[in-house]
């Protein structure tokens, strides 16, 4: 196979400097505390990466075509309500109740788009919207409490492990390899890129611009509706108040990957890359014993500092065509 | 024998008369510059050839048919393509990507079709060739001088083989070095046999490459006529209107 990958103009320079920072960190909490460099954490390390993984992938391709979603936790948290709600007070069995969940993420997504294409409303007001509506009917319904299921079969697979990894690593492992693929070497690929970087031409060529959009934040609620069935998974129940932050989370990830918050610049090992950046972080932060609160604050000081990095390049790559 | 020919063609804007019985031809590997100042009617002609405006009568003939175009994909399709001033590039791909947005050269896997990069870098490469522009396919636009983006524009117009392209300012924005490469461009496509149309506030630049100068002023055609028989200086006073028709 002799084809040819496009060639960027600074190809794996935030990659690699990402990878290194990653190598950096990781030795720092292995050789500072004692229990980081076991299997046992890894593993941990690897399952929380994979829930924000899945949402980061179709995030990454919703801010290169200058879009956001910020609802991604209080998607989370409803989408697992909504799983459990159904299947204990409904006796709706599991395959129906996923498919009806994962048709609801759908369905939200498309609502986004449309408000966003049709209606002109900012993705940033409607997710935010959402942010509030999901995570508030969540607990509204269920009164905070959990919503206990109990298939062991169901519990064991998505919540377990499979050849001595997380089940949900296997499938954070897949989506990335799927979008990955799209990003590079799809024709729905090179339009969301296209979308980003000229959205008037893009337009103009012919490109329907609204349905890429609408296909991008599709997949972010879609992906959000999986997460949230898989972690009914792990803690036997729907939950209102899990996913919290998980947007930030989400969206730090993709940014310290590479993505520009304005559109036009991103690719998909970069976010693998920020996502297990930003769950070794966590992780390590918290086998320092550091306060959970404070842990956050630190959080936020490192996503700035990336995106600090990140918008000199991106400035640096973006500033213009060169003249002679 | 003319490619294209418009035939009366007049177009109103509610009270405002943008053109007023405007008749023109091009042929084969001529080379026709379109001159008139601001809001002379210049654009909308052009827009009406490219099938953006329908033009409220008369008659557009294309290869010896009438034609009528309700979209620009109607024009496209025949043939005619435009480059825009702003050139409607996207900085973030790669020329050889921008040449081939939304017609793109597949290949399949199995069941999926997926991009094929060899095939399109080296249509592209000989698109550039034929073009006699240095612009390399794989190169991100953002990178490209001016001249090099004007190459992959007017590349986008040679894919689809168009055999009447229309130049919207192609020289406005770019330095003086680049625009003897834009000409050189220009000239090339003529010597394809492809029909030009340059729109140009730059005075110079169209008495270089045009075989033929028409000017329109306030939505009338006041001059058409070979350029070796014209001046800037007569092609100034047709535009201001000390001269009144040529």
């Amino acid at each position: 196979m002799a084809n040819k990958k496009p060639k960027t103009s600074i190809s794996n320079i935030h990659e690699i400097g990402l990878l290194v920072a990653l190598i950096i960190v990781m030795l720092t909490f292995g050789f500072t505390t004692d229990n980081f460099f076991t299997e046992r954490n890894f593993m941990s390390i690897l399952r929380s990466a994979s829930y924000v993984g899945l949402v980061a992938f179709p995030m990454t391709f919703v801010l290169i075509s200058r879009e956001i979603d910020i609802s991604v936790g209080p998607s989370v948290a409803w989408s697992g309500v909504f799983f459990a709600g159904l299947i204990k007070w409904y006796g709706i069995s599991y395959p129906m109740a996923a498919a009806i969940v994962l048709l609801w993420g759908i369905f939200l997504g498309y609502f986004v788009g449309i408000a966003r294409t049709k209606f002109f409303i900012p993705t940033f007001i409607t997710t935010l919207a959402l942010w509030s509506a999901l995570r508030g009917f969540s607990l509204w319904i269920t009164d905070g409490m959990p919503v206990l299921i109990s298939d062991k079969t169901f519990r064991y697979f998505f919540g377990g492990d499979l050849a001595g990894v997380p089940v949900v690593t296997w499938i954070m492992l897949i989506t990335f390899f799927v979008f990955w693929f799209i990003s590079r070497y799809t024709v729905l690929g090179t339009n969301i890129y296209a979308v980003g970087g000229n959205p008037k031409a893009a337009r103009s060529i012919g490109i329907n611009v609204d349905n890429v959009k609408i296909i991008t934040l599709v997949a972010t609620s879609f992906f959000a509706a999986i997460v949230g069935i898989l972690f009914v998974a792990r803690v036997a129940s729907g939950n209102s108040t899990v996913g919290e932050g998980m947007e930030f989370d989400v969206i730090a990830a993709v940014v310290v990957g590479g993505t520009a918050l304005g559109g036009a610049v991103g690719r998909m090992t970069g976010t693998l890359l920020g996502v297990l950046f930003i769950s070794v972080i966590g992780n390590g932060l918290i086998h320092w014993g550091i306060d959970p609160d404070l842990n956050k604050v630190v959080r936020g000081v490192i996503i700035f500092i990336a995106v600090v990095i990140n918008s000199n390049l991106s400035f640096k790559r973006n500033s213009g065509p060169k003249e002679d | 024998m003319s490619i294209l020919k418009l035939n009366n063609i007049s177009k109103s804007f509610g009270a405002i008369q943008a053109l007023d019985d405007v008749s023109l031809s091009l042929k084969p590997g001529e080379v026709l510059g379109l001159m008139g100042d601001n809001g002379a009617g210049k654009s909308t002609l052009v827009k009406i050839i490219a099938g953006n405006f329908k033009q409220t009568s008369g008659q557009i003939n294309f290869e010896d048919e009438k034609v009528e175009f309700s979209k620009p994909m109607d024009a496209r399709v025949r043939g005619i393509e435009i480059v825009y001033q702003d050139l409607a590039l996207c900085d973030n791909l790669t020329a050889s990507s921008n040449i081939f947005l939304t017609r793109e050269i597949k290949r399949k896997i199995g069941p999926f079709p997926i991009l094929n990069f060899k095939a399109m870098i080296d249509r592209a490469k000989d698109i550039f060739k034929e073009l006699k522009s240095e612009t390399l396919p794989e190169e991100e636009v953002k990178m490209m001088s001016g001249g090099q983006r004007q190459a992959v524009a007017i590349g986008r117009t040679k894919l689809s083989k168009a055999k009447v392209v229309l130049l919207d300012e192609p020289t406005a924005a770019i330095s003086v070095r680049q625009v003897a490469e834009v000409l050189d461009l220009i000239k090339q496509l003529k010597a394809q046999g492809i029909a030009v149309l340059i729109i140009s506030h730059r005075m110079p630049d169209v008495f270089a490459v045009s075989d033929r100068i028409a000017v329109l002023r306030r939505g009338k055609l006041v001059a058409n006529k070979n350029a070796n028989e014209s001046s800037p200086e007569e092609v100034t006073a047709l535009i201001t209107g000390a001269i009144e028709k040529a």
